[in-house]
């Protein structure tokens, strides 16, 4: 039992470092931005002669202010994003992706720079008749294409060629970046992806890199599951040299690289769908609402997901290539550990269909959502499955400050209440564990302006309950919290209040809501 | 000419930015440094766009925008947030608004209006 409290204690710690750190980075960031917006206006505006011509000494000078005040921009957001992605913060949004569209997305993007520098971006076609995609974030892969282009054509004399050769090796796209630059030394081809490891100290004043692109594309490539290196380029019986950086992907994610690359939080709903659109409509319904999702594309992934890890409910197509929904399902609930379950179905189909063995599926499934869907449709019936119930929704206020606890109910109770909501009211943490034990309510509000952190234990103590894992929540604090900490809060779908920001109306507004999407009016199905 | 009002509590920002919007696109600016301050200047100018900061002391951005929402009078002056903010939570923390755009710090003096212009549908 000590030793439990030791590594909970340690363990408290650790996050509230991480915490520290992850506040640090968001503080300085803005920090740093603001005033450097208006530097960046006001020399952006005498650059521009918009305040009357300026000599061209003068010209000059401005424009070195100007170029750095950009540079330091750059860096600031490139030391965030790094950081962010090492540290888990930035999850990949993992979609089917074409090789070639992203490709040509990106020398579109450079081709102004590289015209700039004359230098003429060549796509060597790819050798395979179809097509090459693959699993990834398209915006990450975006991104480290842009930067092997940007860095290609910033390290090209002019009338040279830059060329991104694209292919595959099986399971793997290989991608290449070629320029015929000075080349790096043998020596730094490693050095050169690490931060701030350029290869002269001169290159960072001079070509206006800042030092970590490289850095980032490692980081997102590893997030891929996949390597990135620089070789030199040998071209035999010509003098010329240059820097070929090579990018190796797989082009299909394991389950378990999908999973983690999902950032995979606790209590999530399993969206399975192989339109890709319909997976971005429902996240971003859900995520909104403040769900937290994972999203696959075939009915064998979603099996080895929940294999894996819990969910607290399935959304499911039907007509899906490979292990149709129909299958899905019936494999679902033939095992034991999975059956319990709930799967609500997402398909174009009615539910009244007498077709395509759907009575037989309206008694397998939970719940129905026929497409086309609109948000409150969605919620309405996810809602009614996660939370099965009647009567008027039982809202628990945690709340130890007596005056605001006052104002909270007597607005709850002065306003319209069309469902008929009941509040109770706990003020202490104890005191919330002993009604929550005895009878779950269907929505809880946490004040988290607790001196001693006590809200984090609650959840913590709440997660540890099967009924209560996946209780709505609205967390109330006093101030805006971190992404780990928000991470930490989280039960069922649950959304974040900032109490300077809100008014107690906009509390009881959002409170409805969710409730709404718990329960239905008697007697009606949503 | 548009008229935009522009409500930011740095008093450097709100300078650069109006000049920028009056002297690249020539339209006429209103400033306020409150969100307070701001809902009186919207009622008593009625511009045709709004260019709030959202990190304000007292009320801050998308308090301040929910308020005017209440305001009949007000509330369909269409608003365009400008933040230092730019990690992911944060722009989810505006989405569920109804803003009409969200616009990043350090914002280009020189294409300020042309962005602003470009997320309201303006021609």
């Amino acid at each position: 039992m000590r030793e439990s409290a030791q590594q909970q204690s340690a363990l408290q710690q650790l996050r509230q470092l991480d915490t520290l750190k992850d506040e640090f980075i968001s503080t300085v960031s803005h920090e740093l931005r603001t005033p450097l917006t208006s530097i960046r206006g006001a020399l952006g505006l005498l650059s521009a002669g918009v305040l009357g011509k300026v000599d061209d000494k003068a010209a000059n000078l401005l424009r070195i202010a100007s170029s750095n005040t950009d540079r330091l921009v750059r860096l600031i957001n490139d030391i965030l994003d790094l950081e962010r992605m090492e540290s888990g913060r930035a999850p990949l949004q993992i979609r089917r992706c074409s090789l070639r569209d992203l490709v040509t997305q990106a020398v579109d993007t450079m081709n102004s720079m590289a015209q700039a520098a004359g230098v003429n971006l060549e796509i060597v076609p790819e050798p395979a008749e179809t097509p090459i995609t693959f699993d990834g974030d398209a915006d990450r892969i975006q991104q480290v294409l842009t930067n092997l282009l940007s860095n290609a054509i910033k390290f090209s004399p002019s009338g040279s060629s830059v060329r991104i050769r694209t292919g595959s090796d099986g399971n793997n796209l290989v991608l290449q970046v070629e320029d015929s630059g000075r080349g790096v030394p043998p020596d730094k081809l490693e050095t050169i992806f690490d931060r701030f490891g350029q290869v002269e100290a001169a290159d960072a004043r001079q070509k206006g890199g800042t030092g970590l692109g490289l850095a980032i594309c490692r980081s997102i490539v590893a997030q891929h599951g996949g390597t990135i290196w620089a070789e030199r380029n040998d071209f035999s019986g010509k003098n010329t040299s240059g820097t070929t950086v090579i990018l190796r992907l797989p082009r299909h994610m394991a389950a378990e690289q999908a999973a983690a690359a999902l950032a995979p939080p606790e209590c999530a709903i399993l969206v399975v769908d192989d339109d890709p659109i319909v997976r971005q409509l429902v996240g971003e319904h859900l995520r909104r609402n403040g769900y937290q999702v994972i999203e696959t594309s075939n009915g064998e992934q979603a099996l080895q997901i929940v294999a894996k890890q819990h969910v607290e409910a399935i959304l499911l197509d039907l007509y899906m290539p490979g292990l149709s929904g129909w299958e899905t399902i019936e494999r679902l609930k033939k095992n034991p550990a999975t059956a319990e379950i709930p799967v609500v179905i997402l398909s174009v189909l009615s539910p009244s269909s007498r077709t395509a063995d759907v009575p037989q599926l309206v008694s397998t499934a939970q719940g129905w959502i026929q497409k086309p869907f609109n948000e409150s449709l969605l919620l309405a019936e996810l809602g009614r499955v996660l939370h099965p119930g009647s009567g008027p929704g039982r809202i628990l206020l945690v709340e130890d400050d007596e005056d605001l606890a006052t104002v909270v109910i007597s607005s709850f109770q002065n306003a319209e209440t069309p469902l008929g909501v009941t509040l109770e009211h706990a003020a202490s943490m104890a005191e919330a564990e002993q009604i929550c034990a005895a009878d779950p309510p269907d929505l809880l509000i946490l004040d988290l302006t607790l001196p001693d952190g006590s809200g984090f234990a609650l959840v913590d103590w709440l997660r540890r309950q099967p009924k209560l894992r996946a209780l709505p929540l609205v967390v109330y604090s006093g101030r805006e919290l971190s992404e780990a900490e928000m991470s930490q809060l989280r039960l069922g779908p649950t959304q974040f209040l900032t109490k300077a920001r809100v008014q107690p109306r906009d509390v009881e507004d959002l409170v409805l809501a969710m409730v709404r999407h718990i329960r239905t009016p008697t007697g009606d199905r949503a | 000419m548009r008229r935009i009002l522009i409500i930011d509590d740095e008093d450097d920002i709100r300078e650069v930015a109006a000049l920028s919007l009056e002297s690249v696109a020539g339209w006429q600016v209103f400033t306020a440094s409150s969100g307070a301050d701001g809902i009186r200047t919207a009622h008593a100018e009625r511009p045709d766009a709004i260019l709030m900061d959202v990190m304000m002391p007292a009320m801050d951005g998308p308090t301040t925008f929910r308020e005017m929402q209440r305001q009949p009078e007000i509330a369909n002056i269409p608003v365009v947030l400008l933040t230092a903010k730019v990690q992911g939570v944060d722009q989810r923390r505006f989405a569920g608004l109804g803003v009409a755009g969200i616009l990043f710090k350090p914002f280009d003096p020189l294409t300020l209006a042309e962005q602003m212009a470009s997320t309201l549908g303006w021609s």
